[in-house]
């Protein structure tokens, strides 16, 4: 029976946002939100360990109250509990505080046996808040993985690196990520959904974790965004594709040293 | 579909069930207006309420022109005009012709659509959540993200749905599943439909300025302006097209009978509203614009003869699954038909379970009651109107004619001026249409509209 978490991240659907000239910031109100798409791996790379070795899973995440659907969406697919971690003390955070609030989330659940991450979010990309986590939970850490087993007392994970697959071991508790694709999540069903509806899902403030307010949210953030550019789309020559193309793209290919 | 009307048969002749408890009083496929309507009846009479739908925000890719009468939603909802996500209220509403060159148009603004405020622009993106989120509060499970796959049936009668191998049972299942009833038709509960009950809408939404919109149309902050158009520009084919006004966008596009356009053998609509919208009366009104969203969608539009039986053992059809939609080519609606017919099968449930009897005996009531609303007796009143509206006439030498009679009454070109008697004949003969035949068709029009 291990004791399973999966954080997980509501993003805006990245094909709906735009860009404000003036203010600098993401346009996301016309976005729809979905879950964070490597989260969705992490889940699925969760529900493969439970369905192995027994277990209960919690996702977690840290956002405004209208998160909610995903952590509800999660339970659809087979994660046990939800909980949200709402305030507005937690409001505005960077990847320091974030990192740190839902460590203590951990914690103040009672620890767990293997927490898992997305590699990163599709809408800040840092990548942090996985070893973020682990750093201050003291626990072990295994990044950009894509498969985890279970031996007791270790967690076997593998990870593609560029030609080859390395397998690490590591100790008990431990925090993976997880990579886009890493493996085929399955869909919420409408029965595991409506348990999940009705279950319903746990919300933290920070009464319940008495996070320090100078190190939680925009307080405890030491980064500030101070400009960001817009690129211009770069401009693509269109190719049609044809069999002379092909053979053009092959010697490009062949000529870059690229395939032989 | 041979065995469509066995399958009818079979589950309309059979007797209540007992002894068994089903999860829910009542299951509802969809949660678009008509299921979210039925939905909200259902659980503020304290049934026990499951709503389904595909999106996540549920009805959230639903599409309409986005007209919406709102008589019928004041009755489940008192508060919709405050708290509904609408656009504009409509008090000025065009109806006209549009030929190659001209627009030909009647622009009815009246105090009486302002002092009642029943007719909105919607989008549906933003107001079907809205609506399945009232289902909510009302007491209704509401689970977004999920497409039903199939219905279970037992014993002849419908006993619930099944998805991912589970199967979920309500005392009755409430099909609102829209204008391609997937379910329904497989489970033969109705046959599907053919090209000549159908037409396609190709809609655009875009963007302006309120500024833009209130200064190019002549609009107040929360007014907007309805337009209904017969496109005579496009050759043979039988257009209608509709241009609505939003808060910061505009709703535009065209309708078109499937028939008429696999006849002339279009397959690109996308052509057909790139042309409504480059009109020369048109393409002012949408300039410095952006297109924000592109979609396509059928309507119901064979009236009386293509609804189906409404309801067996343990089933309802609701809303566009079961035809309810009304054109007559000044006027599209289906959306307050929708919702009509969920709260009237709503209803019908709730009586249904005080009896505790679902069976098509016991579920006939619906059909009583949706009877005396509108909804069916439009559809029956307006039993020809496809006979005027696929007129080619109307989209090809009716525009013409009056274009031609508008010319010579109202340009002055240094010319004898005609009496308009001798004017309507000669715009006719130059058009060869014979005036006996002018004549009838008038009087058919006048008889079926
Ligand atoms: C315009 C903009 C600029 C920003 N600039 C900065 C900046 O300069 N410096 C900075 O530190 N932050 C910045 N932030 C980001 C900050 O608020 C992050 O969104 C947040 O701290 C999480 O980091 P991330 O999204 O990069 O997550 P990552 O570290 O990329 O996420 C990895 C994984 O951690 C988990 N995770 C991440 N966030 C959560 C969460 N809220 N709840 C549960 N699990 C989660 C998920 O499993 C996710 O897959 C910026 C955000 C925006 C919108
Ligand atoms: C171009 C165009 C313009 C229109 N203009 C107007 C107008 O101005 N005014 C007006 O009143 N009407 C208008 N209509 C008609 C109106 O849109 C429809 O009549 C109305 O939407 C019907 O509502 P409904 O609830 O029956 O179906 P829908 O709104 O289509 O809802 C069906 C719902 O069922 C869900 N669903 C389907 N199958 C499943 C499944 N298997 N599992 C789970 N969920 C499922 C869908 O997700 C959807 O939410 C227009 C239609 C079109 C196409």
């Amino acid at each position: 029976m291990l004791k399973i978490a999966v954080m997980i991240k509501q993003v805006p659907d990245s094909q709906d946002i735009t860009i404000d000239p003036v203010t600098k910031t993401l346009n996301r109100s016309q976005a729809r939100n979905v879950v964070n798409p490597p989260d969705v791996n992490a889940l699925e790379a969760a529900l493969l360990l439970k369905d192995k070795e027994g277990g209960e899973i919690t996702v977690i995440t840290m956002g405004p109250p209208m998160a909610d659907v995903a952590l509800l969406e999660c339970m659809g697919r087979g994660a046990d509990k939800g909980i949200l971690v709402t305030d507005r003390f937690f409001a505005g955070a960077d990847t320091w505080p974030t990192s740190y609030t839902l460590a203590s989330t951990a914690d103040y659940l009672g620890g767990f046996d293997i927490i898992f991450c997305g590699e990163e979010t599709t809408d800040s990309s840092t990548g942090h808040v996985g070893p973020g986590i682990a750093e201050f939970l003291g626990y072990q850490q295994a990044t950009y993985v894509n498969k985890v087993e279970y031996e007791e007392p270790f967690f076997i994970a593998e990870r593609d690196i560029e030609g080859a697959t390395e397998t690490l071991r590591i100790g008990k508790p431990a925090v993976v990520t997880i990579t886009l694709n890493a493996n085929a999540p399955r869909n919420p069903t409408l029965k595991k959904k409506i348990e999940a509806y009705k279950k319903g899902i746990t919300i933290v403030a920070n009464k319940d974790l008495k996070l320090d307010p100078a190190c939680i949210g925009l307080k405890g953030s030491p980064t500030i965004v101070k400009d960001m550019k817009t690129v211009a789309d770069p401009v693509k020559t269109p190719v049609k594709p044809g069999i002379e193309e092909l053979d053009k793209v092959i010697s490009v290919l062949v000529e870059r040293g690229i395939v032989k | 579909m041979a065995n469509f009307k066995e399958n009818i048969k079979r589950i309309n002749s059979s007797e209540s069930i007992s002894g068994r408890m089903p999860d829910y009083d009542a299951i509802v496929v969809g949660a678009g207006n008509a299921g979210s309507a039925a939905a909200i009846t259902m659980a503020s009479k304290g049934l026990n309420v499951l709503l389904v739908d595909r999106a996540d925000p549920p009805g959230a890719k639903n599409l309409s022109g986005g007209v919406l009468w709102g008589n019928d939603l004041a009755e489940i909802l008192p508060k919709w005009q405050t708290e509904a996500p609408l656009e504009r209220f409509i008090d000025n509403k065009k109806i006209g012709f549009l030929t190659e060159k001209s627009s030909i148009v009647i622009d009815f603004k009246t105090e009486f659509f302002r002092d009642n405020k029943i007719a909105h622009s919607v989008l549906r993106a933003k107001f079907d959540p809205w609506m399945a989120k009232k289902a909510k509060e009302a007491g209704a499970l509401v689970i977004p993200g999920i497409t039903v796959e199939s219905l279970a049936i037992e014993d002849r009668t419908v006993v619930g749905i099944k998805e991912s191998g589970d199967t979920i049972t309500a005392n009755v299942v409430l099909l609102a599943e829209g204008v391609n009833p997937r379910l329904s038709i497989e489970a033969g509960l109705r046959k599907p439909l053919q090209d000549r009950e159908l037409s396609v809408g190709v809609k655009e939404v875009i963007k302006l300025s309120a500024q833009k919109i209130e200064d190019r149309f002549n609009l107040t902050k929360e007014s907007g302006m309805a337009s209904e158009y017969i496109v005579g520009s496009l050759g043979n084919l039988n257009i209608g097209a509709f241009f609505y006004t939003n808060k910061e966008s505009i709703s535009l596009g065209i309708v078109s009978p499937m028939e008429e356009l696999r006849r002339n053998g279009v397959t690109h609509t996308y052509d057909l509203i790139e042309k409504f919208k480059s009109h020369p009366s048109i393409a002012p009104l949408i300039e410095g614009g952006t297109t924000i969203e592109y979609g396509a969608h059928l309507i119901p539009e064979g009236g009386i003869d293509s609804v189906p039986q409404l309801y067996g053992n343990g089933y309802m059809l609701l809303g566009d699954a079961a035809g309810l939609a009304f054109s007559n080519g000044l006027v599209l609606q289906g959306m307050n038909y929708a919702i009509v017919s969920g709260i009237k099968a709503g209803e019908a449930v709730a009586e249904a379970k005080a009896r505790n009897d679902f069976t098509a005996k016991s579920l006939a009531v619906y059909e009583q009651k949706l009877g005396s609303t509108y909804a069916l007796k439009d559809l029956k009143t307006f039993k020809d109107i496809r006979k005027v509206t696929n007129n080619p006439k109307m989209y090809t030498v009716y525009p013409q004619l009056l274009e031609g009679i508008l010319l010579e009454t109202l340009w002055e070109r240094g010319q004898p001026k005609k009496k308009t008697r001798d004017v309507i004949g000669e715009a006719a003969s130059k058009l060869s249409v014979g005036k006996v035949k002018a004549l009838t068709d008038l009087y058919g029009i006048y008889r079926r509209m």
